[in-house]
């Protein structure tokens, strides 16, 4: 297949469209069945008492965990701290 | 028949390996090692590029018929999965048995940073054509920006075969140097102010959205680019083993046992494609260097793209996310958590670039859809099953109905 840089730059732009039209419509589609299909929180589970120690070299399961809790308790990330990871 | 000694011995020297050992032969055992020492030492892939390397090291030993051209060898039957394409859907189904798609529903608009990532798949399509590559060629090469082994794998294999063991080394090799590749670049184009910027939370997701949208993204996406239907496809299933809550073996199964063997069987086709043929040859230095390049690219338009969202919600975004839109999961977000958080230690920004990367993902998976509907044989999948028609006997008339349709269709 012969094929020049002016034909590399026009498929290039072809192809740019087609993933970023592709992706909005996955976006209007995603924004769709989110507000269709709202969100309902189950019942809180009971609270676990932590000692309190820092735990060492843990910085992506720290940030995973507070990511994780901050969305499930409604708050920022920076409004509470994690003390303790216990591994059973 | 009559033994001596001497005869005997000779008969034994002149049938070891050695006698057909070519300088080709130990370039390719010393780059077989090399990978092997990569894998162990420096952590690069290492479940990767540990099988590939010894897959190189058994193709490279003359007379031992383990190369992927050797036929009836041992790898050349696990190779038969890379040319009729069933391994690199079968890692997607893991992968997306793996995959949380939770950050990316709460919050869609970052799929514009995987698709904005995908510039770095195109700035080397152009590269590659530049230095001399055909389209199919510069197509299969500008993919390593993705950084997604399996998609580099699944489009090398269809558009350019002959290049698929460099392709697969400088994806798989690029893709465990990304801690080292984009920080650099992010720094480079972003400032303190922007670093520092945090979030809000997600919102959390219903499951059933989290069950309709590998349906939805199924029907979208194939309707759309039906070449890349195997990929997504397999991708999308492994998601709905995960979501449903009522497949848990096939999801436990996907997720451990069939992405591990399935990585053995790929790792070890690719490495028995690396022989001194195939690999010692000018266009291998070219696609190293155009791999950086996609990689490079792909960091830069994620994170350029990642400012213009920044400027447009008013700094709610932090344009470090971006760069995670480059596919590498989860690799590529952990490198936006570290810099985000070297620049403000209460910075956490995993879970938001959990979104663009997994949006790379199917953003990569779409750019090889785009490039199959361009430059893939349309009639591939009836050449495919002339070629197993030795194997699995005629087709019953139901297929050859389907064939008559298809045809018409095309028509």
């Amino acid at each position: 297949m012969e094929a020049s840089v002016s034909a590399a730059v026009n498929v290039s732009l072809l192809a740019m469209s087609v993933i970023f039209t592709v992706l909005i419509i996955l976006i209007f589609t995603i924004q769709i069945l989110v507000k269709l299909m709202p969100y309902k929180a189950p019942p809180a589970p009971p609270a676990k008492k932590v000692s309190a120690s820092t735990p060492p070299g843990q910085d992506d399961q720290v940030a995973a965990i507070t990511a994780t809790l901050a969305a499930h308790m409604g708050k920022r990330p920076d409004e509470f701290r994690i003390v303790n990871i216990q591994s059973h | 028949m009559e033994f001596s000694f001497s005869s005997s011995a000779s008969k034994i020297v002149s049938s070891t390996a050695f006698t057909s050992l070519e300088s080709g032969d130990v370039i390719m055992l010393g780059v077989a090692c090399l990978l092997i020492y990569l894998a162990i030492w420096k952590k690069f892939e290492p479940l990767l590029l540990l099988p590939m390397g010894f897959g190189c090291l058994l193709a490279n030993i003359p007379m031992s018929m383990m190369a992927s051209t050797d036929t009836g060898g041992l790898l050349n039957f696990f190779y038969q999965g890379i040319k009729h394409e069933i391994l690199p859907p079968l890692i997607f189904m893991g992968v997306g048995a793996l995959t949380d798609f939770g950050p990316l529903l709460a919050n869609p608009a970052t799929l514009l940073l995987g698709a904005a990532a995908q510039v770095g798949v195109y700035m080397t399509l152009i590269g590659a054509v530049f230095l001399g590559f055909n389209m199919q060629e510069a197509s299969a090469i500008g993919i390593i920006g993705g950084a997604d082994g399996p998609t580099s794998i699944f489009l090398a294999s269809k558009l350019a075969p002959h290049l698929l063991a460099p392709i697969a080394v400088a994806a798989y090799s690029y893709m465990s140097l990304v801690p080292l590749i984009q920080p650099p670049i992010m720094k480079l184009l972003t400032t303190e102010e922007e670093r520092k910027i945090k979030m809000e939370q997600l919102k959390p997701i219903s499951q059933t959205v989290k069950i309709i949208f590998p349906v939805a993204v199924t029907i979208v996406c194939c309707l759309m680019l039906p070449g890349v239907t195997p990929l997504l496809g397999m991708l999308m299933l492994g998601n709905m083993f995960r979501e449903s809550g009522v497949t848990a073996r096939l999801h436990e199964t996907a997720e451990t046992h069939l992405i591990n063997i399935v990585t053995i069987l790929l790792a070890l086709a690719v490495g028995s494609s690396m022989t001194a043929e195939s690999f010692l040859r000018l266009e291998t230095l070219k696609i190293i260097a155009l791999g950086l390049l996609a990689f490079a690219f792909a960091t830069a338009g994620g994170v350029i793209f990642g400012r213009i969202m920044c400027k447009f919600t008013g700094g709610k975004v932090n344009p470090l996310i971006g760069s995670a839109g480059v596919s590498a999961v989860p690799m590529a977000a952990r490198v936006s958590q570290k810099v985000g958080s070297d620049a403000d230690s209460s910075n956490f920004l995993l879970m938001h670039a959990m979104g663009p990367n997994v949006a790379g993902v199917i953003g990569s998976a779409v750019a090889a859809g785009v490039f199959l509907s361009l430059f893939g044989d349309a009639g591939s999948s009836m050449d495919t099953h002339a070629a197993l028609a030795p194997v699995i006997g005629n087709p019953e008339p139901g297929m050859q109905a389907l064939a008559t349709v298809v045809e018409a269709i095309k028509q």
